[in-house]
Parts: structure tokens; C-alpha cells; sequence
């Protein structure tokens, strides 16, 4: 099964997609539950959207039994489209594999919504199969001359007195007038969004009522390892990536972006026409374009003409040693989110500690990065329709946003997704992205263009995880626990979803709002009090042409670096009290969810009950130094702890570390085998945050430009990763993909500690910098 | 300027008109329609353009189209035909063989979202073929400190990656 049952080949324009051509587009013989005559569109006036009230738009099924399920929501590459085609058959009692699903196109999916949200995506296709299956059932009674309690289903075949049919039979030729109950609605600009995104809607609509669902002990699909159904197509070649599309008469750009992140255009250089016959110039404002029929000529025309084309200088922004004093330097007023104990209390609790720990820890800027650059082809036909390829994890809403910039009705605008590098979190809003840049060439030259970025682009121009400086401060009593816990964690923007060309083009774009929010959800609840407050302020540079760092969310956002700091303290604590970490967790928290998976991964990391640091702790010499150290956090129903040994050579401050045991429980656990591969990429990720990985700039653009400069982890630095899963069928679905990468950079911390007695409350752990605290 | 080449790619002749400095990987993507190999950086530096010429791993984003003529271009859309042919295997068999390499990629589900993958995954079959046996630190300096740069992979699947390597030179030997 493929993860799209139809990618490219077939006509793919805006505004010819009528049922016949819909289905046609699908490969799909076509025998539907509700079978309205002519296909019915949310929107009567265009034909570019599904009616998400309607179960034909989310589900079909086959006169051969197999299935095409659709959502809005996308494969990131965590194996969510294995998890989709997982709870939809489980749902119907079908096999995963007679499921193709189509995913993330605007026209040809029904709900819209982020990746990210797949908790909320799955409810929504597992509402769907549920009413889908009361359904079949009734008419499986009806056919079969069975009462509805008296028959089972297995592998899409309905059983019962003696008879059977297969879904395909019972739906030939049925009109089946299944509502699909919805609320919401797709991503649209809002001003007022209290995200501060500039968007409302992102989770696009939401299936409602109550529809009985299976029961966890009855479950045969979710629970096991089902393969991820895109991965074969990707290892033979045969995925249609969106680096794949190719369109007639399409003309590849490469950008020219200004010299600095506040420069603006004074003159547009020229192209030697002998050297360049095919390649033509485009701009509008700051945005600076070659486009060319062949991607060669277009590479070497852009260089060419960056060469001779003129901006103003500028050199507005502080430099990233300085981000921490900028940060600190901004006039703060009240928190955006604050969570907890009202301020007395806790000052109160605080005033009245034994003992009180003080620290300030600090998270670099760092980036998305992948492997593949920001890519998009966009067509803007002169009747006013446009089409967008695109890989952003928010369809609907970068459909609004094109839409926006465009000033046209989002009816007007097909957004199709398509395959390619991972985006870990930087298209959540449906912005940042090349995307804005295709349409614009795309309007200007009358072509579909396809805009290709270079890395070198992208780690200077897309989106950026900011910094964040927070202060946290513990109240220990007599006993050595904690009293009291307060933490400020201070950050520049992080929701800023703008379209890169539509900024520098001069053209409409959403309105993004500076604010921060409390990421924690709080795992210590015998921790009386407790205030945790966020600060936010707009991006560095914000006032520069091209809007400076926008700050943007990547993978475990804000709870990455708030939990940095908050496990940081209790690691600090613990050795004040001199009491074991894992004890010194275990004795501050009574959910037994938590309490087990510690247990239990400390286990199964060896963990020997002792105070940190090692006794024979060293922060001199030649000779390497060994440390573990633990963490947890918990995040959207997921229980997380990390625990990480290292070995670290003082006087060089290397630091290599050695093994890796992550621990999760995430509710019911719906796909172990892949569930143990995000856990351990995540961990890679983690580690590459932990050591690695800052975003560098000077007081004119971003330094950290290519992967030299902005280093990432290698395989030969990765450690032997174990892993621990607890699956439990009373506690609902949590999420298991992402958060990983969060419980490794405190653990990494705390082994350093371990090992030398020194606390380090800054990232990256790179070499210098850990010899330079060693020091002292 | 434009010129016809001659170029041998997963076995079979083709003829391309392409500015012989034109990088090998904008000629099979753009013009022999092989996209397979995928542009990451674009210099070298993380090896999601891998292809082998004559076997070897090279970076196609760098590797000018007229240095591949008079040698063998291999893409992983052609890793197939290379498994079948040393193994002998009969037209039907081959048509439902994947390479070794491939099949174990699929067998411990490697990719993530995948782009770096092409390229890691003809770094293995180059390894294999010089080591049929490699350790898990044989594999890492392999994908790491060979020239000219580490194979990077941003979702972080290197242990996915050594666990395929060992299953593939499992099965190779086979």
C-alpha cells in the first residue's frame, strides 16, 4: 500500500475536480457509502474543498473492499500514516493494509489540521470509522436478515447465521445518507488570534458526537508493529517527493536574498545574455529572482547576478553572544501565561525555605535544518486559480496564507502536499517556506515556477527556534525537599508563520503577535507550590525588511527548553539534599504513571542509587571522567525519562556520551516497532541539541550557513540507545513521536555534573565552552 | 554550453544534451527523470545526492555529468538489476528482488522522512561490497569520516541505519 493512493500524472488542476474527476484521480472504481449524485463541495461557488459533513469525503470503499480514507493532516516521516490506516481499520475490522490514504491536499481531504496534532487527527478518522461501522452493520442486518448483535466482522467481511458479505457487496449500489457530524472549520487568517500566529483555526474541523468505539481489550491492529506504508516507495524510488514535480512549461528559480536581514534593494544586477540565453530576472520590492527552463542555468545565472545586484547596508542586529544580555536587556512587562500559585504564596514559601537555589539557564537559537531546503512549484493561471506543491505539514493554513498574499478567496487557491524533507515543527502555521516565493514568480512570469532554496538559504533565511534565558529558583525544607519552585522563562517570538517572499515582496501577510506560553505540564505534585511564568517579546531584528529572526516552534517547543531548566533545578537540588536523583524525583510526585516509568527505565539503565556527583568527580586532566545523569518530562499524556552516561576529558571538555536509555509511556501504544524508532531518532536529535547545535549571527545576518558551521550530529556519535516502553489500555493515547529530543540535553547536563561537580547551564555542550566552566 | 553526452546509467545507454560542468545529479533528476538522488546541500557536505560511479560513492551535486561518461552511474532505482545480475537471478525472480540493502531498509523501516536515505543507502551497498562483515564501529567511521563529509540524516535514524547495515550483510552472505 502506498501512503498516497495517487500523487502526480493525473491532471492536477484547480478547478476541474468534479466527482467523475475525482474519483478518476483516485484510481479508485468507485462504490461509495453516500453516494450523492454530483459531488458536493463545502463551498457551492468553487470546487476546491470537501464537505467534511459528508462520509464519501473522508472515506470510500471499494467494490474489491479495499478503502481510501482521507486527511488533511500529513506524514512528517514519524510514521503517523501508519498510525492513520492503524485506527481506521481497527475501527471498521479490516486489515491496515487495504488502506490507501490520501493525505494533506487541500481539494481532496475534508479536515485540514497540523501533523503535529495527531492526537487530534486520529480522534477524527476514528470517529469517522466508528459511525462507518455502525453503519455497515445496520446494513449488514438489513442484507443479511441478521440482527446487528448477532454479527461479526472480520477483515472487512460481516458474518452472521450462517452468511456473510464483504463492505464492497453491501455498500454496490447503496445510497448510504451517513452525516459526518463536524464543528470548526479550516485555517483563516485572524489578526486577533490569541496564538499570536496571526491564524485561527489551525486544527481545522473537528468530528463530534460520541461514537461507540472499540474496546482497547478487543483491539487486533493497534498495539502492533504494522509497517509505515510510505517506506517501500521511498527506498525503491518511487515516491513523487515534491522536489519531483515538474509542470510544462515550468521554470526553475533560485533567489537572490539581500546582503544582509535588513537591507533593502537599490539596484537589481544584470545577466550577460550570451552566458545566460534562457534565464530571465524577476523582482518585486526586496524579493530578487533568475528563473530559467534548465535548474543549471538558473543555478549559475542567480550567482551571477547576485554578484552585480546592490543593497543597502545595515547591521541592526546584536550578535549571538550578545543574545542572552539582548534578551535581559528587553523592558519586560507582565508574563503572556503564567501557571501555578499566585506570586505571594510562593514568594511567601520561597521566604520561608530552609534553603534556596538559585540559577539561570540558557538555550541557544537553534534550527529546523533538514537535509532536504525549503522547495515549492506554484501555478497562477491568468483565470485567477493557483495551484501549490508543497511538503509544509499545514495545508489549509498555508492555503489561507497564499490566499492572503495573493488578496484572493482562499476557493481560489489548491494546495497540494507532497513527500519531502522533515520540517519538525517550522510549517505548523502554514507559513515559512518557499511557497510564497513560487506564487509570486509564478503571478509575475505567467508560469508555473518551481523554487528551489539552497542550504545556504535556508539556514539564514527560514524560520528559527529562538533563545531562551529563565530564571528558576527552588525553596528546600528541613528535610531536603522541595518547597517551593518559581521559574521566568524570557524568549523572543516563537509563533512568527510569515512567508518569507510575501515579506520581502512587499505583500500581504498574517500579523504575527510576540508572546510565550507555559510549556511544562507539571509532573511534581508534592511540590505544594509552584509559579511558572513566560515572557515573550518580538523576534531579534524584528525591525528589519526581511522581519529579522523569526522565531518560529521546532520539535517539543517551549517545553524543550522550559523543562531544561526546571530538571536542571531538581538536579540541583537533589545534590544539595544529597539524595539520589531518580529518589529525589520519586520522592516529589505521586503519579504512579511517572513513578513506574522511572522505576523502570533506571532499571534498565543500571542505575546505582547514589548522591551526584561521583566521588571521584574531576574537572582537571587529561584522563576522561565518567557520569550519568537523569531526567523526566511529561507531555501530552506521555510519561518521558532520560538517562545518559558520558565520558569527558576536563582539560579539553570532550564530551562523548556513551549510552543512551530512554523510557516512555504513552498510554496505549499503537505501533511498538515504529514507536522505538522515534524514540531513538529522537534521542539523536536530543544529543545534537545537547552538544552541538547554535544558530550564529553577527550584527548583520546569520553566520551558521552551512553544515560546517552549523553542525549537527553524526553517526559516529551516536551512542547505544536502549529502550523502555510501558503500554497501558486504561489511559487513553499520548503522544510518542515527538518529545524525545527534550529528554536528552538536562539528562547530558546532569551526567556532566556527575562526572566533574560542575553544573552547566547553557547549550550547546560544545568542547570550549565545557573546558572553559571546568576551569572555572 | 549545451553538448550531447554519453552517459551509462543503471545499465543502460543514454544520451543527454547537457553543459558537460552541468552536475551529474541536475542531468539524472532533470533530464533522465531519476530521482533517486536528491539535492541537500549542494556541496558535498551531507550525501543525500549519493549515486556510485564504477561503484564508488560519489556526490553527484559535485560531480560534473561529463566526468560519469565511460563509467557506470548507479542510482537506487537501479540497485535491483545489480543484486539480480550477481545473483543470477531468473527475469521473474528479479522483477520481485529488492537489493539486500534496500529490502533491509524496509525490513527495520530506516526511513524517517526519508530524503537522506537514497544517499545512505548507496553508502551501504559501497560498504558492503568492501566489507562484507562490518562492526558497528566499522559502520559508523564508514557513513561518518569518509570523504568528503559525514552522510547526515536530521531525523536522526543512525541506529535504524547500522541496525539495516547488519541485516543487509546478513542476508548478502546468505
Amino acid at each position: 500500500m502506498s501512503a498516497r493512493a495517487q500523487t502526480l500524472g493525473a491532471p492536477l488542476l484547480p478547478g476541474t475536480i468534479t466527482r467523475r474527476g475525482f474519483v478518476k484521480m483516485g484510481g479508485a472504481l468507485f462504490v461509495s457509502l453516500s453516494v450523492p449524485a454530483e459531488f458536493t463541495y463545502a463551498n457551492g461557488e468553487g470546487q476546491t474543498s470537501l464537505d467534511p459533513s459528508l462520509l464519501a469525503s473522508w472515506l470510500e470503499i471499494r467494490s474489491d473492499n479495499t478503502i481510501v480514507a482521507r486527511t488533511g493532516r500529513t506524514e512528517t516521516g514519524t510514521g503517523m500514516s501508519g498510525y492513520y490506516a492503524q485506527v481506521i481499520a481497527e475501527e471498521l475490522s479490516v486489515r491496515p493494509e487495504t488502506i490507501s490514504l490520501i493525505l494533506g491536499d487541500t481539494d481532496r481531504t475534508p479536515d485540514g489540521g497540523y501533523s503535529a496534532g495527531f492526537l487530534f487527527g486520529m480522534e477524527n478518522v476514528r470517529k469517522v470509522a466508528a459511525y462507518t461501522y455502525h453503519a455497515l452493520q445496520d446494513l449488514a442486518a438489513k442484507q443479511l436478515g441478521v440482527p446487528a448483535g448477532n454479527l461479526s466482522v472480520t477483515d472487512g467481511v460481516v458474518s452472521g447465521g450462517g452468511k456473510s458479505v464483504s463492505y464492497g457487496q453491501l455498500v454496490e449500489g447503496q445510497n448510504l445518507d451517513l452525516k459526518i457530524p463536524v464543528s470548526g472549520g479550516y485555517a483563516k487568517i485572524d489578526p486577533a488570534s490569541p496564538d499570536g500566529n496571526g491564524l485561527a483555526g489551525l486544527d481545522g474541523f473537528t468530528v463530534t458526537g460520541e461514537p461507540k468505539t472499540k474496546a482497547v481489550s478487543q483491539y487486533k491492529v493497534i498495539g502492533t508493529s504494522y509497517p509505515v506504508p510510505g517506506i517501500p516507495d521511498k527506498v525503491t524510488g518511487k515516491t513523487q517527493w515534491s522536489c519531483d514535480v515538474t509542470l510544462p512549461g515550468m521554470l526553475h528559480a533560485r533567489m537572490i536574498r539581500p546582503a544582509t536581514m535588513g537591507s533593502s534593494l537599490i539596484s537589481v544586477g544584470t545577466l550577460d545574455k550570451k552566458q545566460f540565453p534562457t534565464a530571465g530576472i524577476v523582482s518585486k520590492a526586496n524579493l530578487v529572482a533568475v528563473v530559467s527552463p534548465n535548474e543549471w542555468e538558473a543555478i549559475n545565472a542567480a550567482r551571477s547576478l547576485a554578484s552585480t545586484t546592490k543593497w543597502t547596508d545595515w547591521a541592526g542586529l546584536p550578535g549571538s553572544d550578545n543574545v542572552t544580555k539582548t534578551i535581559r536587556a528587553y523592558p519586560w512587562g507582565a508574563p503572556t501565561e503564567s501557571r501555578g500559585a499566585k506570586g505571594p504564596e510562593v514568594r511567601a514559601a520561597l521566604a520561608s525555605a530552609a534553603k534556596t537555589i538559585s540559577a539561570t539557564y540558557e538555550v541557544p537559537y537553534v534550527r529546523h535544518a533538514p537535509i532536504g531546503p525549503f522547495l515549492a512549484v506554484a501555478d497562477v493561471r491568468s483565470d485567477g486559480s493557483v495551484t501549490v506543491w508543497t511538503h509544509s505539514s499545514q495545508s489549509q493554513g498555508l492555503r489561507a496564507q497564499i490566499a492572503n498574499t495573493l488578496s484572493i478567496s482562499p476557493e481560489k487557491v489548491v494546495v497540494r502536499w507532497l513527500d519531502h524533507s522533515g520540517q519538525y515543527g517550522r510549517t505548523t502555521f502554514g507559513g515559512d517556506g518557499a511557497e510564497a516565493d513560487a506564487v509570486i514568480l509564478s503571478k509575475l512570469t505567467g508560469k508555473p515556477v518551481r523554487v528551489q532554496w539552497t542550504l545556504q538559504e535556508d539556514l539564514a533565511w527560514s524560520s528559527v527556534s529562538p533563545a531562551y534565558v529563565i530564571d528558576v529558583k527552588a525553596g528546600v525544607d528541613t528535610s531536603g525537599r522541595l518547597s517551593a519552585i518559581q521559574s521566568a522563562s524570557y524568549t523572543p517570538h516563537q509563533s512568527d508563520a510569515r512567508l518569507l517572499g510575501a515579506v520581502l515582496a512587499g505583500m500581504p501577510c498574517v500579523t504575527p503577535k510576540a508572546g510565550s506560553w507555559v510549556a511544562t505540564e507539571w509532573p511534581y505534585d508534592k511540590i505544594q507550590n509552584r509559579l511558572e511564568e513566560a515572557y515573550g517579546m518580538p523576534s531579534i531584528g524584528s525591525d528589519a525588511t526581511s522581519s529579522g529572526l523569526r522565531g518560529n516552534i521546532m520539535r517539543t517547543p517551549g517545553q524543550r527548553q522550559q523543562n531544561f531548566a526546571l530538571e536542571g533545578l531538581m538536579n540541583e537540588a537533589a545534590a544539595s539534599a544529597r539524595v539520589d536523583p531518580v529518589q529525589f524525583r520519586l520522592d516529589h510526585t505521586t503519579d504512579q504513571r511517572l513513578l513506574d516509568i522511572l522505576n523502570k527505565t533506571a532499571k534498565a539503565a543500571g542505575w546505582e542509587a547514589r548522591p551526584s556527583p561521583h566521588r571521584s568527580a574531576r574537572k582537571t586532566g587529561n584522563a576522561a571522567v565518567t557520569g550519568r545523569g537523569v531526567c523526566i518530562m511529561v507531555r501530552s499524556n506521555a510519561y518521558w525519562v532520560g538517562i545518559a552516561e558520558v565520558s569527558v576529558v576536563p582539560a579539553t571538555g570532550a564530551i562523548q556520551v556513551t549510552r543512551f536509555t530512554i523510557g516512555a509511556d504513552c498510554g496505549k501504544v499503537i505501533n511498538p516497532r515504529q514507536l522505538d524508532r522515534c524514540m531513538k531518532s529522537g534521542v539523536a536529535m536530543g544529543l545534537s541539541e545537547a552538544l552541538k547545535e547554535e544558530v550564529t549571527f553577527d550584527e548583520e545576518k546569520v553566520t551558521s550557513t552551512n553544515w560546517s558551521r552549523y553542525k549537527i550530529l553524526t553517526m559516529a556519535e551516536l551512542p547505544e540507545i536502549k529502550v523502555v516502553q510501558i503500554s497501558r489500555d486504561d489511559k487513553g493515547f499520548g503522544g510518542g513521536s515527538e518529545a524525545a529530543n527534550a529528554v536528552v540535553p538536562p539528562a547530558v547536563v546532569a551526567a556532566l555534573f556527575d562526572a566533574t561537580g560542575v553544573h552547566a547551564r547553557r547549550l550547546p555542550l560544545a568542547p570550549p565552552f565545557v573546558a572553559g566552566l571546568l576551569r572555572g | 554550453m549545451a553538448s550531447e553526452l554519453t552517459l551509462t546509467v543503471n545499465g543502460a545507454k543514454q544520451v543527454v544534451s547537457s553543459a558537460p560542468e552541468t552536475p551529474l545529479l541536475f542531468v539524472l533528476r532533470n533530464e533522465l527523470k531519476l530521482t533517486g538522488p536528491r539535492l541537500g546541500c549542494g556541496m558535498a557536505q551531507c550525501g543525500a545526492c549519493s549515486v556510485l560511479l564504477d561503484g564508488e560513492e560519489v556526490r553527484s551535486c559535485v560531480t560534473p555529468a561529463s566526468y560519469a561518461v565511460g563509467k557506470k552511474v548507479t542510482t537506487i532505482e537501479g540497485l535491483p538489476a545489480i543484486w539480480a545480475a550477481e545473483k543470477k537471478l531468473s527475469d521473474a525472480d528479479a522483477a520481485r528482488t529488492l537489493h539486500p540493502v534496500q529490502q533491509a531498509w524496509i525490513d527495520e523501516q530506516v526511513p524517517q522522512c526519508g530524503y537522506c536515505q537514497s544517499g545512505m543507502m548507496i553508502a551501504a551497498v559501497e560498504l558492503l561490497a568492501k566489507n562484507a562483515n562490518p562492526t558497528v564501529a566499522q559502520i559508523k567511521d564508514a557513513f561518518t569520516n569518509k570523504a568528503p563529509s559525514p552522510h547526515l540524516c536530521r531525523c536522526g535514524t543512525y541506529a535504524a541505519i547500522i541496525d539495516a547495515v547488519q541485516r543487509a550483510a546478513q542476508s548478502m552472505k546468505g
